[in-house]
């Protein structure tokens, strides 16, 4: 009897040290650094010592992008010592999808108080977003995310732009002012007039554009797509979005200029490029100064200054101006910042007027280099890519990023057609039919 | 009348009713969401307690059985926790229009209904089957011919085998971007020169399709060569000594003797080549991501040339952010590969009684 109570005994203080070690995981993991591999678990524990000195008490914030990770784990440890408030960061990056990781967060009852979305997923998030309506910084910035059923749901922590990036020494060399380029016409002699001074200029291509379709397939399908839903349109206007939206349709002459104008991409590519080339090969093209053009948009920048073929070049913007008269490029956020409902939401708007002021301006353009969205901020962006985009934007020449509001996936479907008709299996008028055909039939399935 | 001391009985009905109260209470907090730090320990104690009742419970006709239910109940748990549970999730998910965060709906048919009518994912079925038949004629006859050539008197023996297996060692994802590269950067310099085609393999749904192929059979045919190696390691030298000694030649010894003798190994690999085929995820992600155009499929221009099944229901789910029409996806690709492998166990079992 003795033998079995000693081992019930022990039975039992096994049972509790196992529910004590997952009791113990568990608030590990509730006080910040979620799976994931986020790499943040040391500032983790110094941001969880301040929480009790700040009203707003901590806040966990899910970043999707790991190149500022460590900018904004400084962040973090700056509004601790200026507010008291702690704020955890947690980086999903690489490979996984914030949007995943947030499914399963949700699912583990998990979820951080701010975390990052892009605008199309909004809807799937519909009644536990908090409405941001009437916080400070709304005024001072044209970029939040407003839902017309949510209120003002998104904030806007940097701004990303894209068009047709341009080598500025090689425009000046060939004689090409970029402002010009805002017409069909203009684009199609600047093209033929670089492209005759290829060897003079000592580029490969005019363009370095790239169509491959398995791993390049969000830069064609969303990048280049966005063009045709949103070039030369005002920031807000949502004509062709909405089109699109409405089960699938497009503006067939739209479609056909925008046909036109790729089918000029095509044919002044570098064709080692064009079809099988990565995002790799093209930016460092770029960098190497053997395309005057490339399909990208101001991430390319840190890649691009970093290369060690890079001469200093500076880099502009240039429309696709594939109608007379586009003059726009589009800039605005790519993803927003929203706040859980169920969450701290009075920590996290806190926070967020925090951020949008100087000193967390400071180390968002200073260090981590993007645009700010915020027209109070007195930082100048060190992105090389800064003068041409302010130019765009003070002068109200930026559309919408209305291509994250399409159905989710269709970037794969759209790529394809890019892809063959890089390959030359179209032409602009079949492209634009098999175009429509594919939108058309994604959306009714 | 039975001998079971009062002590021993009344341990037993409270461990029993009071592990059973803890865990449901644990289990309750658990699910009310009320934070309760304690319904961890709560759960684990209570089952614990409640399986200590049942083995002290005062039963000599059932001792035995009870005992054997405390030992299978880690590993049936286990199972239920990992496969049951989430097959009857799964296969409920797939009634309604769950978007991976909230069930809005219940849809019934509605996700069935709809993938056969969607011409991508018909196409995916499509080149699945034909990619699995090309892989068992492709993957067997070449890993047997290595194999054949691994038994043989040649030197370096070890150094063939070892370096013919090598690449099922490699991970599929891996695999899939190195070959990326070969066919991409590599192989064009010869078609350029042989053909004067500039453009990859990867580019073209047929030739895209091909490179999958090439790709799986060098992945995979070294493993199955090992298996033929072993059913030829074990064919009875007396029985190829006697063949020899009548005047048998190479052709007949392999024709006569040596494959009827490995027969079951035939089958083994026939089967292992199916169903890893059918399920192929990882290098065909990673080689063409599913790409590739179809010019008519059903009056039709597809965009998913040579996205397989599992590709298909990943990108489904995940990509379109249609989850309970990928598991509806999902629970047909269940009911395909169940169905193979019934098959399977039933003519592996006709195999060893006729042995």
């Amino acid at each position: 009897m003795k033998k079995k109570l000693l081992s019930v005994i022990l039975a039992c203080t096994m049972a509790v040290s196992l529910a004590a070690c997952g009791s113990s995981a568990a608030t590990g993991t509730d006080a910040g650094s979620a799976d994931a591999g986020a790499a943040e678990a040391a500032d983790a524990g110094n941001a969880d010592a301040g929480a009790a000195s700040g009203a707003a008490g901590s806040v966990r914030l899910l970043n999707g992008k790991p190149e500022i990770d460590a900018q904004l784990q400084e962040l973090a440890k700056k509004y601790n010592a200026e507010t008291g408030n702690s704020v955890t960061i947690e980086t999903i990056g690489g490979d996984t999808n914030a949007s995943d990781e947030l499914k399963k967060m949700y699912q583990t009852d998990n979820m951080p108080d701010i975390f990052v979305i892009e605008a199309n997923q909004a809807a799937t998030w519909d009644g536990m977003l908090a409405d941001l309506t009437g916080e400070a910084w709304t005024n001072d910035t044209d970029y939040e995310l407003v839902d017309s059923k949510m209120g003002t749901i998104g904030f806007p922590y940097t701004v990303e732009a894209t068009a047709l990036a341009y080598n500025a020494d090689i425009l000046d060399k060939a004689g090409v002012d970029p402002a010009s380029l805002t017409s069909p016409d203009a684009w199609k002699k600047a093209v033929e007039t670089i492209d005759s001074k290829k060897a003079d200029l000592g580029i490969t291509a005019v363009f370095g554009w790239c169509a491959e379709p398995a791993n390049l397939g969000w830069s064609s399908g969303t990048h280049v797509f966005a063009q045709y839903l949103d070039a030369g349109l005002k920031q807000d206007d949502t004509t062709y979005i909405d089109l699109l939206n409405d089960g699938g349709q497009i503006d067939e002459k739209r479609m056909h200029d925008f046909a036109e104008f790729v089918g000029m991409m095509n044919q002044y590519s570098d064709p080692d490029l064009l079809v099988d080339g990565t995002y790799d090969n093209q930016v460092a093209g770029f960098a190497a100064g053997k395309y005057a053009f490339v399909t990208q948009g101001n991430w390319i920048n840190g890649t691009v200054t970093s290369s060690a073929d890079y001469s200093g070049f500076d880099m502009g913007f240039a429309p696709y101006a594939f109608e007379d008269g586009i003059d726009t490029i589009i800039a605005g956020p790519p993803s927003y910042w929203t706040v859980y409902s169920d969450g701290n939401v009075d920590g996290a708007k806190t926070f967020l007027q925090w951020v949008s002021d100087d000193s967390a301006q400071d180390i968002l353009v200073n260090q981590a280099g993007l645009i700010s969205p915020f027209n109070d901020c007195k930082f100048d962006a060190a992105d090389p890519f800064y003068a041409s985009i302010k130019g765009y934007m003070d002068a109200g020449k930026t559309s919408g990023w209305h291509t994250m509001l399409k159905k989710d996936g269709l970037q794969n479907e759209t790529c394809q057609v890019f892809a063959d008709y890089a390959q030359g299996k179209f032409d602009a008028d079949s492209f634009t039919s098999t175009m429509a055909q594919v939108i058309k039939s994604y959306y009714a399935n | 009348m039975d001998g079971f001391s009062s002590q021993r009985k009344l341990i037993s009905f409270v461990c029993l009713i009071g592990g059973a109260i803890l865990a449901i209470a644990g289990l309750g907090m658990a699910i009310g969401k009320t934070g309760n730090p304690l319904r961890g320990a709560a759960i684990i104690l209570g089952v614990v307690a409640f399986f200590v009742g049942l083995y002290l419970f005062p039963t000599l006709k059932h001792h035995r059985s009870i005992v054997n239910i405390i030992f299978l109940f880690p590993l049936l748990f286990a199972f239920a926790v990992t496969v049951i549970i989430p097959l009857v999730l799964g296969i409920g998910y797939s009634f309604t229009n769950w978007d991976g965060i909230r069930v809005r709906g219940f849809v019934g048919l509605d996700n069935y209904i709809r993938m056969f009518k969607q011409p991508s994912f018909l196409w995916s079925i499509l080149i699945t089957f034909l990619f699995v038949v090309f892989n068992i004629i492709f993957v067997n006859l070449i890993a047997f011919l290595l194999a054949l050539l691994c038994t043989s008197r040649i030197k370096g023996l070890g150094f063939f085998r070892a370096s013919y297996f090598l690449p099922n060692l490699i991970g599929g994802i891996v695999l899939g971007y190195i070959w990326q590269f070969i066919f991409s950067s590599v192989v064009t310099k010869f078609t350029t020169a042989l053909f004067d085609s500039r453009y990859s393999m990867l580019s073209e749904t047929k030739t895209a399709f091909v490179a999958i192929v090439i790709v799986y059979i060098w992945q995979y045919a070294g493993y199955i060569m090992l298996i033929y190696i072993t059913g030829l390691n074990t064919i009875p030298g007396d029985v190829l000594e006697a063949s020899a000694i009548d005047g048998a030649d190479a052709m007949q010894t392999l024709f006569s003797i040596k494959i009827p003798m490995i027969a079951p190994t035939i089958t083994i690999c026939t089967f292992l080549t199916l169903t890893s085929a059918f399920k192929q995820f990882d290098v065909n992600l990673a080689l063409t991501n599913g790409t590739g155009s179809v010019a008519s499929f059903f009056g039709n221009y597809l965009t998913n040339g040579t996205e397989m099944l599992a590709l298909n229901i990943y990108s489904t789910a995940v990509i379109n952010n249609e989850y309970a029409f990928g598991e509806a996806k999902a629970v047909l690709f269940f009911i395909i590969l169940a169905i193979v492998s019934i098959v399977q166990v039933r003519i592996s079992n006709k195999k060893e009684v006729e042995l």
